[in-house]
């Protein structure tokens, strides 16, 4: 500082902040230092207390249910129910994974075109009764499952008398995948930039035309997109099928028949006393596990990809 | 000879244009009324689904609610059929887990938005989403196969050495290593997922003009994130932590496996218990008439529990939006 | 390693760079350069801001100017990948030195920036006096003194002095940014930078923020950053003129007094900018 010519420095008087603040000593300083590093690093603590139990799941899950899924004969063949004779026949799951494409086909056949036009209607009315339906879809989409297990089994097996079926599960399903469309698809359409409606009005297209051919196309990607994460959410849902499906034993494709479902399955052989069901039990979890990654990670990538290309 | 002139040509397109209007107007009404038949039918579906619950609940509400809310045990088939049990026990599982979830959910996101490089941010964000969308039947299988007897094992001979053990969690563990605490760790496992990718959302969407001007200010790391990021997230955060307890409390088949499924009140820890919606999951395939009404009752609470907490989370992360919209 | 350094420093600051009659550097750049994963944004910056003046940064976008003056208070330290090359000295110590505490750092060098940008969950006088905060002033009365010290250094306190618990962003664009040059004054800096801090508010806020400035460097020395060539000309003492080089990174064309830059310059690009014939 010697070297320097000070001109106008301004008087001590007016600098008092300035020193306050450099009369903080080093220890504080150093303190405020230590206590940041320390809490940045508790929170980094906190990522791999995250990430432990969740890795090691995944882990067991493959570890454990990779043997069991190497057999061809667990994908084609019906269970077995083990006995004192045969204490390890386990036969396959063929009805389980029937039982669950059945399922989410049906839900999705109920679901789809329903909600993708209460999507639409939500993201194209400003009416009251749009208000108040997308506060519904939103409250539904979080509701507990197995309250839409209850309502299946009081609608369908009460009062229509249908019967533990495939229909009541898919239909405890599809009010389950409702919402999660409805809400997906109001903002995809919502997201369609309104130049490009415009652009259609004034060219002379009618609304309903700009709405099919201009709207939706463009929308088309985030309403799939939400379709596959609703039906992969549905895929994996125990409590509604749970009260209602019937767990059949056998394969069918038939919307009457009692079916099984593989988180069914897992809940089940979860349970069973045998511990050959209880080794099997994790090579059920692994496919199903891999079905739910599946689609939702298509969902996801086949998502960003369309951004991209945009 | 005169000259005529024609009509401007826009003219005749504007009539055009306006009867093309007309006409779209009334040949658009059966799109018009399709979507609005679909909007009714998922309006009915709705009132359907709350209606129907809250009927078929109808008669153990109207002759036994004070049993529901206030009684304690489960006699099938008859009855009586008291829900404290599932009360208490939804309260203390997804109270604790939630706690869990929520202090190690909040540094995990701050972790994942503030230390890891961008480059990973992406991919750890995508890991976390799967994680969430895991079904919770699996999670429930490996808190049943590996965690009980991981517990029994270890966990129990190791906090019963612990004064007070006793009176806090019970000198005993089940002989499967099914408990409440069991299950409030393995929903806290389940809601963190959830909760993580919620937080996450509303901690990086904080201006980075505030953390700039706080860092210019002198703040170190900590007191930025502590007095900066997490104040002005903090309705939205509120807004994950509803959601998650809403998940929670929701939770049906995981709790079922691991809990123990004991209709008793119970404080000790590791002592079995049950949730509501666990309940529900496994009487329902036995239930006879008014043990149905009564499992609908319990549906019945479940519902208004998770209906008012969902409402409290949308209305929060509503105002979170209107708080960033002001900066 | 640290001594040959300290060496260099101690030559740095003895020899005489600036003219005597523009008084005392508050900060001098030497050769400093900015990259971002090996990509130069910005080089080749070598001049000095002088005490009690206001420089200015000036020339189109891309020039880099907002980049070199983030360097001024490490703020790419937390920026993956930014690498600061060459010296910046304040009062003859350079700021990128191991054992500089970069949070001390930045009470002596604050800053503005370009959207007003108070802390939306602190009232007004949080927001005054939070860099203090931070730095663990916690005395009630001292607090008070700084928060109405610096409110009335930026011409806030007559409007505010009523309403010091209301929250920050009830205040109008202009004097949200007077709150936030209040906020940096607080902390009684010694350099303070401004990234164009007017661009985001109407004339008649701009204006009064202009006039803040010419008050304000009787305390504290301003480096601003500004797309406006009539705002320069009107509020800088001292000009840097920046510009995007072939291989897109901005270099230093050419330092001096704000009039040499607009009426007399050196480079004729200078000249060309200024006229308004690019940029």
């Amino acid at each position: 500082m010697s070297g320097m010519i000070e001109l106008e420095e301004p008087k001590a008087a007016e600098h008092q902040m300035r020193d306050e603040i450099r009369q903080i000593s080093d220890k504080v300083r150093r303190r405020r230092q230590l206590r940041s590093t320390m809490m940045v690093a508790l929170c980094a603590i906190a990522l791999c207390i995250t990430a432990v139990p969740l890795f090691l799941l995944l882990y067991q899950l493959f570890n454990r249910g990779l043997p069991v899924v190497l057999h061809p004969g667990f994908y084609t063949q019906l269970p077995q129910t083990p006995n004192l004779i045969t204490p390890n026949a386990t036969g396959g799951i063929s009805n389980a994974i029937i039982g669950t494409l059945v399922l989410s086909l049906y839900a999705s056949i109920m679901a789809i075109p329903v909600g993708v036009l209460v999507g639409i209607y939500l993201a194209e009315s400003d009416s009251k009764l749009a208000a108040s339906l997308r506060v519904i879809a939103q409250t539904m989409a979080g509701a507990p499952s197995i309250l839409m297990g209850l309502f299946a089994f009081s609608f369908i097996i009460r009062d229509l008398h249908i019967g533990f079926s495939a229909l009541a599960g898919s239909f405890a399903l599809a009010v389950l995948m409702l919402p999660v469309i409805i809400i997906s698809s109001e903002i995809a359409v919502r997201g369609v930039p309104n130049t490009l409606r415009e652009a259609g009005l004034a060219l002379g297209a009618k609304p309903h035309k700009v709405s099919m051919k201009i709207v939706l196309p463009a929308a088309l990607t985030g309403i799939v997109t939400g379709i596959i994460l609703a039906i992969s959410r549905a895929i994996g849902e125990t409590a509604p099928v749970l009260l209602v499906i019937g767990g059949g034993y056998i394969n069918s494709w038939k919307p009457l028949d009692p079916v099984a479902a593989m988180p069914l399955s897992i809940y089940e052989n979860a349970k069973s006393e045998w511990p050959s069901l209880r080794t099997e039990v994790w090579g059920i979890a692994l496919v199903l596990v891999v079905f739910v990654f599946v689609l939702s990670l298509s969902a996801r990538i086949w998502a960003s990809r369309k951004q991209q290309a945009r | 000879m005169s000259i005529v002139i024609p009509p401007p040509p826009d003219f005749t397109t504007h009539e055009e244009e306006a009867a093309e209007f007309n006409s779209a107007a009334s040949s658009r009404t059966w799109y018009h009324y399709l979507l609005i038949f679909a909007a009714l039918l998922f309006g009915a579906v709705s009132v359907g689904f709350v209606g129907t619950i809250v009927w078929n609940s109808a008669p153990e509400w109207a002759h036994h609610t004070g049993t529901l809310l206030g009684g304690n045990g489960w006699q099938s088939p008859l009855g009586p059929f008291g829900g404290l049990a599932m009360i208490v026990g939804t309260l203390e599982t997804s109270v604790i887990a939630l706690v869990i979830a929520v202090v190690i959910g909040l540094g995990t996101s701050i972790s994942i938005v503030f230390l890891i490089p961008r480059r990973f941010r992406n991919v750890v964000a995508t890991f976390v989403e799967l994680l969430a969308a895991v079904p919770s039947v699996v999670y429930g299988l490996w808190g049943f196969l590996v965690l009980a007897p991981w517990m029994l094992k270890t966990v129990i001979p190791w906090l019963n050495s612990w004064p007070f053990a006793k009176e806090l969690f019970g000198n005993v563990g089940q002989e499967d290593g099914q408990s409440l605490l069991l299950a409030s760790i393995v929903l806290a496992v389940m809601i963190l997922p959830t909760f993580v990718a919620i937080s996450r959302e509303v901690i990086s969407v904080v201006p980075n003009d505030l953390i700039e001007a706080s860092l210019s200010l002198g703040a170190t790391r900590w007191q930025v994130i502590r007095e900066v990021v997490l104040p002005t997230a903090k309705i939205g955060l509120f807004g994950a932590t509803f959601l998650a307890l809403a998940r929670a409390t929701g939770e049906t088949v995981a709790v079922a496996l691991v809990a123990g499924g004991v209709a008793n009140v119970q404080f000790h820890l590791l002592y079995p218990g049950t949730s509501i919606a666990a309940w529900i999951a496994t009487e329902f395939g036995e239930a006879q008439g008014n043990e149905v009404a009564a499992l609908m009752a319990l549906g019945v609470l479940l519902m208004l529990v998770n209906f008012g907490l969902s409402l409290i989370s949308r209305w929060l992360v509503s105002r979170q939006r209107k708080v960033l919209a002001v900066v | 390693m640290d001594q040959e350094f300290m060496a260099q420093v101690e030559t740095k600051v003895t020899a005489p760079t600036e003219t005597p009659e523009r008084g005392a550097s508050a900060m001098q750049l030497k050769n400093v350069a900015v990259s971002f994963h090996g990509r130069t944004a910005v080089r080749d910056c070598t001049f000095n801001i002088t005490k009690n003046r206001v420089t200015s940064l000036i020339g189109p976008s891309g020039s880099g100017k907002t980049t070199l003056l983030r360097a001024l208070n490490r703020l790419h330290d937390l920026t993956p990948g930014a690498k600061v090359a060459g010296q910046i000295l304040l009062e003859g110590t350079d700021i990128y030195r191991g054992d500089i505490t970069v949070t001390e750092l930045r009470t002596r060098v604050g800053m503005v920036f370009q959207r007003p940008n108070p802390f939306p969950t602190m009232s007004i006088y949080e927001n005054a006096v939070s860099g203090l905060r931070f730095n663990g002033v916690k005395k009630k009365a001292l607090l008070d003194e700084a928060a109405e010290t610096s409110l009335k250094s930026a011409a806030l306190w007559d409007s505010v002095q009523n309403r010091l618990k209301v929250a920050a962003s009830n205040l109008s664009g202009g004097e949200q940014q007077r709150l936030c040059i209040a906020r940096a004054l607080a902390m009684d800096p010694e350099v303070l930078l401004m990234d164009e801090p007017t661009s985001a508010l109407d004339p008649i806020a701009t204006l009064k923020i202009e006039e803040l400035m010419t008050e304000l460097k009787k305390r504290v020395t301003v480096i601003i950053v500004t797309h406006n060539m009539q705002q320069a000309a009107r509020i800088s003492d001292d000009c840097a003129f920046l510009l995007m080089g072939e291989d897109r990174a901005g270099e230093l064309i050419e330092f001096d007094t704000t009039e040499k830059i607009f009426n007399n310059p050196i480079d004729p690009r200078t000249l060309d900018y200024t006229l308004g014939r690019f940029g």
